[in-house]
């Protein structure tokens, strides 16, 4: 059986179109912090478990309070983060040891809901697919993770990849929304100057021992590494967000026998999960070359199978 | 006349006041140390009887504010009928004699009363320098102390100054200022000593003390400090009014603002009262509702704590000595029972399992026995 | 390819018992989805933040398009490699995979929190190209096209041999221009299911804390790849088997056995993979008197089993035991992969191999599992009413003319 030289040359044509195709580049190198990184520290061993960040959230984002069955709560007193909760306070109490612990969105370095986000909904400022329609266009390099619900076809990829289980559906709701922490962006006031000007979290304004405060990333790492310092005996020596799971723009500091699992963060590894799947998914691709050639190859094989069939037997199929 | 023997009648009606009147601020005064009702009319018998506790008011390193409270009543005349539930029989403030003619006074009504009467030590008493910073009369207040302890039946310490120093001991000390307990440890071991901190100390506190120790003979229960239970057992924040706030987060963040103006949690602005032991909270100053700090809206500064007030700046915050209830707080990993296992979902659900399994089961073995027919 | 070997409509009543009491199920279903979309997800099912997929996304898309995959797996042989024998094979399984990829496309559509904005997702300015699913959705979303473009010379030539002449027309202009374009189609066919079945796998890569060690490996898209093939070859083999009993279908007991060997060694290579990636990986120190080392084992030997009976020749010779054979490998792939989306999965994470206190649970809702079944029961339908009415079946024209069959 001879390859016609017709059948060579479309499908050396084909291979060749396809090595001049390229995709985005793949390559899967860690992502560092974006330049103008803002976040929140907190330490928990300032935190008195008043809830004013509680309530401040809830005003400032114009959530309704929690019916009671939705998390099994006393009424208005969110159990766990939810569909109408970014922010809540919870108790770690163990072996005699009791400490207060505030969750709500890490806003990851290198988050996971960005990473599987289909439409990119789920986004770092600036670095979504389009700008979030608003008063406020969105600048790049503040590395926090924003939701845009015109492209959120709710598909809930980002609950399974988040490794802190942040973001929260409307269960209830036939026009569900993905509802989660997005640092009071919608509070900055391009007046001001600084990191204010692009974001003003309410639990950070209202809590009165400044158990969270706000700021840019940098600067709360470095005072974070400081309290630690200048305070040994009183603290975990380890700054949680600085590294796991490639890094977090919402740190942690804790007591110093307390561990950061007691307090319902993960333990991860340096390597962001996003990092991981990306890797291992986008290698056999080669940046789009793979698919368009083997489609190529298997093309040309299956016309020269269904030629050869036709001059044997005569018939086609 | 009356049942109770003497009748302090008429000169209770020349003040325009009922005998009525007069078991009220018995029980009042009763209620304060947390004493049944009846022992205010106890109180007030033996009071009617003549037999009034005689008592000694030492004043050391004082800013008088303890008495000044003592006096500052809504109505003075009610305030004077107080000081009469008993004698008092040595007081530098309330005397109009002064010199000699005083300190003889003291030496007697000491020497009548040897054993029965209670010492009540307003200011604190400094050490250094073998005690010269503080000479009254011509006498070191740690001899004068010492000396007239030996003969007393019970001893209170007024202010937080005597109690533990009060503003004299504020760093650096100089005059390496303490309280009755530190001059007399023994007494203090032995359980003799009752210290009323507070900076001025709540007047009602003194009152039911001296009163139950008058009516009962016995001084109310104390704690570590020395402090009775009925008035020093609780923090402020337990019994402050303004706790709903606090637990609601909604705090005052300045002076003047709408949050402040409302009335709100002033525990942002520094107040101490989740560490401080009192009971300004429940009984107010100079007899008008709502006058104490919290009530006028200035946080509480932490009066009657040694290491927290002339220590830690006022408007500097604490950690909460004892959160609310772990209950109300969600665990880490809070329970969501939302989903409700039915057992009907449950049975379905292994049905459908079991139907898939059975069918492939039987439908195979169907095809191998139409398989062993067509061999044979 | 002998005469014989021609596909014919089946013909018969297209509304019997059989299909009333199937599209009952389904109307059941659908009155459930309705529901779903009056009032939202959470009414209907026990979907919650803890367990957000339920069954909806790994049964109902997950497995049934490893059912469906039967499609990749039979044009893979026929076309690829050239293997005409199989050729009467390839109706029946394009069929079940269009059935079963359009059941998949449309539960997505409801198990979506959001489906109206689905319409973005053919925008490729809009797309994340690092999201797997992003990936699922748009190859299966074509695929199932492609599918159906597969099942279109079934349709065409049912039409070419109708009585309705614009029909006939119909049928015999766009025949043959179908057919010259069928290899580039076939081409597609092959190529977007390998990208999509080994990016199902990919799906939880992401997940990799929240997954059991055992469970979660960089080898999940080519097991997912694998076993989906697997799946695919084993439902071939039940289908052709159950078109047998019902409708005489031609059931050559040499060609398929002969498929299943091709399956066996899918298996082992699946078993190998796996229990390789377990050993290399230190993962053994999780086996122990655990739950999540029965359900490894029994994973296992579901895949182990069919691999040694597709290969003894007892069973190859055997119309049952290799039917039963066939099913255990879709067991295999459809715990392999609800193990891997849901049972294995812990919202908390694990920890050492155990699961982290998390406060949720999940069991399926009766409005879950009435829909699963339904959008099942309307496959089997649609595939009965295609099959009837359409030449996709090649009947053993010497086996129904033999009366003394049954």
């Amino acid at each position: 059986m001879r390859i016609s030289r017709r059948d060579l040359l479309k499908g050396a044509v084909a291979a060749g179109a396809a090595a001049a195709v390229s995709t985005d580049a793949q390559a899967r190198a860690p992502v560092p912090a974006r330049p103008n990184a803002v976040g929140m520290l907190f330490d928990s061993t300032l935190c008195v478990g008043c809830r004013a960040c509680q309530q401040a959230c809830k005003a400032a984002n114009g959530l309704p309070p929690d019916p009671a069955h939705a998390a099994g709560g006393v009424y208005d007193a969110p159990a766990d983060l939810n569909s109408s909760t970014k922010n809540v306070i919870k108790l770690m109490s163990e072996g005699g040891q009791t400490q207060f612990m505030k969750q709500q969105c890490m806003h990851c370095v290198d988050p996971s809901c960005v990473s599987v986000c289909m439409m990119g909904a789920l986004h770092k400022e600036g670095e979504g697919k389009r700008s979030l329609p608003g008063a406020r266009p969105e600048k790049a390099g503040t590395g926090i993770v924003m939701y845009d619900k015109a492209l959120c076809v709710g598909c809930r990829y980002c609950q399974i990849g988040c490794a802190f289980n942040v973001p929260k559906f409307e269960w209830r709701d036939p026009l569900p929304l993905i509802v989660k922490c997005e640092l009071c962006r919608h509070r900055g006031d391009e007046k001001k100057s600084g990191p204010l000007a692009v974001a003003n979290p309410a639990c950070c304004e209202v809590c009165p021992r400044g158990a969270v405060i706000y700021g840019e990333r940098e600067a709360l790492l470095a005072q974070a590494r400081a309290r630690v310092a200048a305070r040994p005996e009183a603290y975990n020596a380890h700054v949680y967000g600085a590294t796991e799971g490639g890094g977090t723009q919402v740190l942690y500091l804790t007591a110093k026998d307390v561990a950061f699992t007691q307090l319902g963060l993960p333990s991860l590894p340096e390597e962001s999960s996003a990092s991981f799947s990306e890797s291992v998914s986008h290698a056999p691709y080669l940046m789009g070359v793979t698919p368009v050639a083997l489609y190529a190859a298997m093309a040309f094989v299956i016309h020269r199978n269904q030629k050869r069939d036709a001059h044997t037997t005569g018939e086609g199929q | 006349m009356n049942d109770i023997g003497i009748d302090v009648t008429p000169a209770l009606e020349k003040e325009g006041f009922s005998r009525r009147d007069f078991i009220k601020v018995c029980s009042m005064a009763a209620g304060a140390v947390g004493l049944p009702a009846w022992a205010g009319e106890k109180m007030a018998e033996q009071v009617a009887t003549g037999r009034k506790p005689s008592v000694i008011w030492l004043h050391f390193q004082e800013c008088t504010g303890c008495t000044e409270s003592l006096l500052r009543t809504a109505h003075p005349d009610l305030g004077s009928l107080i000081l009469d539930l008993v004698s008092i029989d040595y007081h530098e403030t309330l005397f109009a004699a002064a010199g000699h003619q005083v300190e003889a006074a003291l030496h007697q009504a000491v020497a009548r009363e040897a054993g029965k009467y209670i010492l009540v030590v307003e200011g604190a008493i400094p050490r250094k320098d073998d005690g010269i910073y503080c000479i009254v009369g011509g006498k070191k207040a740690t001899d004068t102390l010492k000396e007239l302890a030996q003969g007393a039946a019970a001893i209170i310490s007024i202010g937080s100054c005597a109690s533990w120093g009060g503003v004299p001991s504020a760093s650096p000390n100089p005059t390496d200022a303490v309280g009755v307990k530190e001059i007399l440890p023994e007494a203090f071991k032995a359980g003799k000593i009752v210290n009323l901190p507070g900076c001025p100390a709540n007047p009602y506190n003194l009152l039911g003390t001296v009163l139950q120790y008058a009516t009962f003979k016995t001084l109310p229960k104390l704690d570590e400090k020395g402090r009775p239970l009925f008035a020093y057992a609780r923090v402020i924040h337990d019994d402050c009014p303004r706790r709903a706030h606090f637990d609601n987060g909604r705090f005052a963040q300045a002076f003047g603002d709408p949050g402040h103006n409302a009335g709100w949690c002033l525990y942002k602005l520094g107040c101490k009262g989740p560490q401080t032991h009192a009971n300004c909270s429940l009984l107010h100053f100079c007899e008008v509702p709502g006058a104490w700090p919290i009530g006028i809206g200035h946080p509480c500064i932490g009066c009657t704590e040694q290491g927290i007030v002339f220590n830690v700046p006022i408007y500097k915050n604490l950690d909460i000595e004892k959160p609310t209830a772990p209950m109300a707080y969600p665990g880490i990993n809070p329970e969501h029972g939302v989903v409700s296992r039915s057992s009907v979902a449950v049975g379905v659900g292994g049905a459908i399992v079991g139907a898939l399994v059975g069918a492939g089961v039987v439908a195979s073995k169907k095809l191998s026995a139409e398989d062993r027919e067509k061999k044979e | 390819m002998s005469a014989t070997e021609h596909a014919r409509p089946m013909g018969g009543p297209l509304l019997d018992r059989n299909m009333k009491v199937l599209l009952v199920l389904f109307a059941v279903a659908a009155l459930v989805v309705v529901y779903r979309f009056a009032t939202g997800i959470g009414p209907v099912s026990n979907m919650t933040d803890g367990y957000t997929w339920g069954i909806w996304e790994p049964v109902n898309v997950v497995v049934f398009t490893g059912i469906g995959a039967g499609a990749f797996g039979v044009g893979l042989l026929c076309y690829l490699l050239n293997k005409g024998k199989y050729h009467a094979l390839v109706r029946p399984a394009v069929l079940v995979g269009a059935v079963s990829y359009t059941l998949g496309a449309s539960s997505i559509m409801f198990a979506l929190g959001r489906p109206w904005n689905a319409y973005w997702l053919p925008y490729a300015p809009y797309w994340n190209l690092s999201s797997a699913l992003l990936e699922v959705a748009v190859c299966v979303l074509a695929y199932t096209i492609v599918l159906w473009i597969e099942v279109l010379p079934s349709i065409l030539e049912g039409a070419a041999a109708s009585r309705y002449p614009k029909l006939q027309a119909l049928g015999a202009s766009l025949g043959p221009r179908l057919q010259k374009l069928m290899p580039y189609v076939i081409a597609l066919a092959i190529l977007l299911p390998t990208m999509h079945q080994s990016s199902l796998g990919g799906l939880m890569l992401i997940a990799g804390p929240k997954i059991h060690p055992l469970w979660h490996n960089a080898l999940l898209p080519t097991l997912f790849l694998v076993s989906c093939l697997s799946m695919g070859y084993g439902a071939v083999v039940v289908l052709v088997n159950l078109l047998n009993v019902t409708w005489k279908a031609r059931l050559d007991q040499e060609l398929v056995a002969g498929m299943s060997k091709v399956n066996a060694g899918l298996l082992i290579l699946y078993l190998v993979l796996r229990l390789g990636e377990v050993v290399v990986h230190g993962k053994l120190r999780y086996l122990g008197a655990n739950f999540a080392t029965l359900l490894f084992l029994f994973e296992l030997a579901l895949f182990a089993a069919p691999a040694v009976m597709f290969l003894l020749p007892a069973v190859q010779r055997d119309r049952g035991r290799l039917f039963g054979a066939a099913l255990l490998t879709l067991a295999a792939g459809a715990f392999y992969r609800v193990d891997t989306y849901l049972t294995m999965y812990r919202p908390s994470g694990w920890t050492d191999g155990v699961a982290n206190a998390a406060g949720w649970n999940y069991f399926p809702s009766m409005g879950e599992m009435v829909v699963t079944v339904g959008m099942a029961a309307v496959g089997i339908a649609v595939f009965i009413f295609i099959s009837r009415a359409f030449p996709v079946v090649v009947v053993d024209e010497t086996r129904a003319s033999n009366p003394s069959r049954s």
